[in-house]
């Protein structure tokens, strides 16, 4: 096996999460850079030092892949997974990404909930008046309303504040890539 | 060279490097590392990048060895970007410069 080949293996091996015809466009760049080096008279081993470790480049190449995905998809999941990809680049990242990150998760996570629980007690009022005629029905059912009524505002307001906080995270992520991107040399 | 600064002006090289007439990846990837020490490997991400961001377009084309090679064309927002860029590097720069000058007067 040539170093060439050994070279691609490693790297298309670490790709693996990428679909196929992505993966293979990111990693065409890297063949033809071979072929490329060779064709000027370099040795395969000296293109290999060149490019640089495997691991380090599958790590950005994943992060634009995970950060892309995330653009596309708005899915939370992988927001987080865009997230990850960038802690992996260095330990800078562990404290100024994945720390805000997920403290501004739950903190979000908290308020939905707190905005479920609002929902909730209304209907908790009218079972609780049909149950033990704690309140009349009028009564409860008001109650229920005015609950419904805040807790619909709670999700509204929450909603944008939840996007706003998905854009915000990727911007962050594009932002702090560019300056940390690639410690590897 | 000090990394953070290097991985800062690589995208503004990059950019500059394709406005005259349209670049493949190696030359591209080779040019950069001659100047700065930075691994080839790691323009090729950002390469992608600034194509996911509409910077670059791209297209293959056949050379007269091997297989056809992939050639970076810049976009009309490429251009602007760098201009933006190239901008912003400027005042950066004129504000280093004056600061140092300042400090280092007799």
């Amino acid at each position: 096996m040539t170093t060439r080949d050994r070279y691609m293996l490693e790297l298309e091996g670490m790709l693996s999460v990428i679909p196929e015809v992505q993966r293979k466009e990111w990693l065409y760049d890297y063949y033809i850079h071979f072929q490329q080096a060779v064709e000027n008279g370099q040795s395969e081993e000296d293109a290999a030092l060149e490019l640089g470790d495997p691991k380090l480049i599958a790590n950005e190449i994943l992060l634009s892949y995970r950060v892309g995905q995330a653009e596309k998809t708005g899915s939370f999941g992988k927001l987080s997974k865009a997230v990850f990809a960038t802690v992996s680049l260095g330990l800078f990242n562990v404290i100024f990404i994945l720390g805000p990150y997920l403290a501004l998760a739950a903190v979000i996570l908290a308020l939905w909930a707190s905005a479920a629980a609002v929902a909730l007690s209304g209907v908790a009022v009218i079972i609780e008046s049909v149950w033990n005629d704690t309140f009349s029905l009028a009564q409860a059912f008001t109650v229920c309303l005015i609950t419904s009524a805040i807790a619909l505002l709670l999700f509204i307001g929450l909603k944008s504040l939840t996007t706003s906080f998905y854009k915000l995270t990727l911007k962050y992520l594009k932002f702090s890539t560019r300056i940390v991107k690639g410690n590897n040399k | 060279m000090n990394i953070q600064f290097k991985k800062g002006v690589l995208e503004i090289c990059v950019l500059v490097l394709a406005t005259r007439g349209d670049r493949y990846g190696y030359e591209l990837a080779v040019k950069i590392s001659e100047k700065f020490e930075v691994a080839v490997g790691s323009v090729y991400p950002l390469l992608s990048r600034l194509t996911q961001d509409g910077y670059f377009s791209t297209y293959l084309k056949e050379s007269n060895e091997g297989p056809p090679r992939k050639y970076y064309q810049l976009t009309q927002e490429g251009w602007s970007h760098m201009r933006r860029l190239i901008a912003e590097w400027e005042s950066f720069t004129k504000s280093v410069n004056e600061i140092v000058e300042e400090g280092l007067k007799p």
